[in-house]
């Protein structure tokens, strides 16, 4: 009996795990497609500035009517198309997050429902093969919780995001980049590198 | 059966506390040993409530990951607000206080978002702030009144307020994606700390409840009634200066209302904005009445600026321009307060002359609390307040202890009882039972703890009790003292009976060494006064003006801690007559016009003001006990100073010094006659062994024209004698040495002074 749950509950951890990995390469993926939109955003910022700043009366330019309200609207425009294209990204990645959500939540539940059977000494039982149940659960809590800030930085970030708010525009690609965080990366990684042998098994 | 017998093993057992891995920082997991875990019948994940000192903690629980037992750690992420992590060095942590607690899925949670700035609010929409509030909180387990700690870098947002979980129909619960998130609302971390604030209970206050109105008044009045006054057309008063002496309680008292009040508090000190750049201080002044008006845009405000004087001294005194500016930046600012913010400043200082006088006006400060050195009454309430959490035997009287107290201020009074407690503690540690304190614990405390406002006074004298049995003689003149200094202190309710006020002053004069001094000692020790003796050289400097200023600071003294008594011995030496032409304008003279101005002046000035204005109603029925209403009659009755002055030569002081109003009791100490001069005689032979055949009537009816200092000095001479003929072990003092030494010494005073000394009153 004791043997079947034991089992059972490595077939879900499995799932999660491979979950991870896969979340994992797509959402390197889908943030390394983000990175060009997001300079672009920045670049759009300096070029609403700089259209800010010039004086077109000056220039030869002065004789075009309206050239500024137009000129501000073309970019206003990219900046509509760009943050557009971010917002599906921004969608994937939820997507991804909302996956992994699942496969978590279900290894917990399933850990909750059968705690009779898998007491604490099994749970902390580390062999040879396979890490025990509550490392894995922990690592899994861990991943989670990495990607959900990740996301919500992110998100929040693109969500005050105003046109008007040049500075804070012309920044967002600096913040973006400062969400990365390597130790957290490099925590996912260690915990694949951990649980390759047991999921291949 | 058997994992309660564990469960019971493992109550008592004391965990090391260790702070929380890097790792586990942020995700409400708390580390405990898998052994501990399994007998406190926790699971992976299951929540828990951990209870300190410092408040409490909602953690989920995990094993550690080496396994290890005997170790604690725990993420303070849902906590109680001023969760403080108990440290180390602490108590060992019990694992009673790790308590499994039932956490359902909540289907609605009440929030309250702290931001650090009310840049956000304007940022983002509210539908924003919720979906963000939402994300951040699903997975977390949260409870009731409890703060979640968001990492630092999330956002703006520094904690989340758990107001209720579930409408308060669960304690604790967790919040999943289907709970409903409510947000009560978007406040700052200033607002928050105020509201926790404000749950805390208050701190008491003795003896201020007016002052305590009317502040409170004050700050309430433009929240309360905006509207009313809009119709009047008239702005509020917006800033009170508090003047009195140090430790009256002026800070503590603008603590104590804006607690009450739930204000937010901005406290400016003078040292800390001084900066050294040029143009630094106006800067960091200008920051600070920023950042009161932002917290004013949320809720009542108070700008406190504690210690005045110093950030805002005379401009006229003084050359230094970086002091100007920051002045004249203070005055631009608090005018501009009436206009922008709606908070109040208040303003502290014990020395209000020193202030810009253009601060003092309405619309900078529009008025002027004066709180001075507490009187009777209010020093029974301030040692009630006191004594509240103290144990106290029934021995102790807070209305004697009142009584003996005068010109103690707040602070000296806490230090009286703090020095009362430590004297308890003590004298247990040393074996006796009690662990309450006693009155005598406090009469060995007054010894150490002096009252502030006399420190530093010229007058302030050590001097060796003295009882009215150890004078001999003068029964008549000891009446006579007593009752003019005596009996107001005592009797009071008979004195506002008959309507009878106590004098204003007592002149004691007659020959030398006819024990002036030792009564004034002796009046002083019965009545429970403060006692400031002054003489020649305290007064007198070189310096023009100095001697009268000391005065008048003397008598300044004396007045905040009255009622007091104030002795000038040898006073014709300090006071000069005007009578006499041959200096005028000398020191002396202009010492004597401070006295009379002092004795009988117009009146006092409004800085020394103290306590409330009180008369008494004889109509009016007195509520409370017969000791209350005495001392009720001892406040009123003894508000003021009494002059004692002592001289030798009363003919040279000045007449106007001797009217009824000012030196009103003048009494003769005459030279001891017979029966004076037996009565000393047997108090300086009280400790020698006389030897039978003296006889002190026969002593006492030879000398004489001896003053009392004449005598003992005959009784000294008298045993001297006898070690130096008989020999050192010489037991008693026979009648022979006496009659030897009274031979050889003369009175020092003749029959011709005496008869001057009495007469010089009346021919005046």
């Amino acid at each position: 009996m004791a043997q079947t749950v034991i089992s059972l509950c490595h077939q879900h951890l499995k799932k999660c795990f491979q979950t991870l990995e896969m979340t994992n390469k797509a959402w390197n993926l889908v943030l390394a497609e983000c990175t060009p939109l997001i300079s672009s955003l920045g670049n759009l910022g300096e070029q609403l500035r700089a259209l800010d700043n010039v004086q077109l009366d000056l220039t030869p330019l002065h004789r075009f009517p309206d050239l500024k309200e137009r000129l501000r609207f073309k970019l206003l425009q990219a900046v509509d198309v760009v943050l557009c294209k971010l917002t599906d990204k921004v969608d994937e990645l939820q997507k991804l997050l909302k996956t992994l959500n699942n496969q978590v939540s279900t290894a917990f539940q399933f850990y909750e429902h059968n705690t009779d059977t898998l007491d604490l000494a099994t749970c902390t039982l580390r062999s040879a093969t396979s890490p025990s149940i509550a490392d894995m659960l922990e690592w899994l809590q861990d991943a989670h919780n990495y990607y959900c800030s990740q996301f919500r930085r992110r998100k929040y970030l693109l969500q005050v995001l105003r046109p008007d708010d040049l500075v804070f525009m012309e920044e967002v690609s600096k913040r973006w980049e400062s969400f990365y965080s390597a130790d957290g990366e490099e925590h996912i990684e260690d915990t694949l590198s951990r649980v390759c042998l047991f999921v291949d098994s | 059966m058997a994992t309660d017998a564990k469960t019971m093993f493992t109550m008592g057992v004391e965990l090391q506390l260790l702070p929380c891995d890097p790792q586990d920082i942020n995700t409400q997991r708390c580390r405990i040993g898998p052994f501990l875990m399994t007998s406190l019948r926790l699971n992976i994940g299951t929540p828990v409530l951990i209870s300190t000192p410092g408040g409490s903690c909602l953690c989920t629980a995990w094993p550690r990951r080496d396994l290890a037992e005997g170790y604690f750690q725990f993420d303070p992420k849902c906590a109680t607000p001023n969760f403080s992590s108990p440290t180390r060095e602490a108590s060992p942590f019990k694992c009673q206080n790790i308590r499994p607690l039932n956490c359902p899925k909540l289907k609605r949670v009440k929030v309250n978002v702290v931001v650090k700035s009310t840049e956000l609010k304007k940022r983002m929409s509210s539908l924003l702030i919720h979906d963000f509030v939402k994300e951040i909180l699903s997975g977390v387990h949260v409870h009731e009144r409890h703060v979640i700690t968001l990492s630092s870098f999330e956002s703006e947002m520094t904690y989340i307020y758990i107001e209720n979980a579930n409408s308060g129909s669960t304690k604790a619960g967790l919040v999943t994606e289907k709970t409903c998130v409510e947000i009560a609302g978007v406040i700052t971390v200033a607002e928050h700390r105020r509201r926790v604030a404000q749950e805390s209970p208050t701190m008491s206050l003795g003896g201020m409840e007016d002052v305590y109105a009317s502040l409170k008044e004050l700050i309430h009045l433009p929240l309360f009634y905006p509207k009313t006054l809009s119709k009047l057309g008239v702005l509020c008063p917006r800033g009170v200066l508090l003047v009195g002496p140090p430790g009256v309680g002026k800070t503590m008292l603008v603590q104590s209302v804006v607690k009450e009040v739930a204000a937010t508090l901005v406290t400016i000190n003078g040292p800390v904005i001084l900066g050294s750049r040029p143009g630094e201080s106006e800067e960091n002044l200008r920051a600070m009445f920023h950042q009161a008006q932002a917290a004013s845009e949320e809720g009542p405000c108070v700008l406190f600026i504690d210690e005045i004087d110093s950030l805002c001294p005379k401009r006229a005194g003084s050359s230094n321009a970086p002091e100007n500016r920051v002045v004249a930046q203070l005055l631009t600012l608090m005018d501009g307060i009436s206009s922008r913010g709606h908070f109040v400043t208040i303003g502290a200082t014990n020395q209000p002359d020193t202030l810009d006088p253009a601060l003092r006006r309405p619309g900078r400060f529009d008025r002027e609390v004066i709180i001075g050195v507490p009187t009777l009454t209010q020093r029974k309430s301030i040692l009630e307040c006191l004594s509240k959490k103290m144990p106290m035997s029934s021995s102790v009287d807070l209305i004697a202890l009142a009584e003996v107290t005068t010109g103690y201020v707040g602070a000296d009074l806490s230090a009286l009882c703090r020095e009362a407690a430590l004297r308890a503690i003590l004298h247990s540690s040393e074996g006796s039972d009690g662990k309450a304190i006693e009155m005598h614990h406090f009469h060995e405390a007054l010894k150490r703890v002096q009252p502030s406002c006399l420190r530093s006074s010229i007058g302030l004298t050590d001097y060796k009790p003295v009882s009215w049995e150890q004078i001999g003689g003068l029964a008549d003149v000891k009446l006579k003292l007593k009752q003019s200094i005596e009996w107001p202190m005592k009797y009071p309710e008979s004195f506002v009976r008959l309507g009878l006020s106590r004098p204003r002053g007592v002149l004691l004069y007659g020959p030398p060494g006819c024990a002036k001094t030792t009564l004034v000692k002796a009046a002083a020790t019965s009545s429970h006064c403060a006692f400031l003796s002054v003489s020649g050289a305290d007064l007198f400097s070189p310096f023009v003006g100095d001697s009268e200023k000391a005065l008048a600071q003397l008598f300044r003294q004396a007045r905040a801690c009255a009622p007091s008594i104030v002795f000038l011995d040898e006073v014709d030496s300090i006071l000069g007559s005007r009578g006499d032409a041959r200096v005028a304008h000398s020191v002396q003279a202009q010492v004597l016009s401070v006295l009379l101005n002092e004795l009988d002046g117009v009146g006092l000035k409004t800085a020394e003001r103290r306590g409330p204005q009180r008369k008494l109603c004889e109509s009016e029925e007195h509520p409370g006990s017969q000791q209350e209403q005495q001392m009720e009659f001892h406040e009123v009755c003894n508000k003021d100073v009494m002059v004692v002055a002592a001289t030798n030569r009363p003919e040279t002081l000045d007449s106007a010094l001797m009217r009824p109003g000012r030196l009103d009791k003048i009494i003769y100490v005459p030279p001891p006659d017979h029966e004076a001069r037996l009565a000393i005689l047997r108090l300086c032979t009280e400790k020698m062994p006389l030897d039978p055949d003296v006889c002190l009537e026969e002593l006492a009816s030879q000398t004489s024209l001896f003053s009392g200092a004449d005598l003992e000095n005959l009784c000294k001479e008298a045993a001297l004698l006898t070690l130096h003929e008989q020999s050192m072990e010489a037991s008693r003092v026979q009648q022979k040495y006496f009659n030897k030494v009274l031979q050889n010494t003369k009175p020092s005073l003749s029959a011709q002074q005496i008869h001057v000394n009495s007469c010089e009153i009346i021919f005046k």
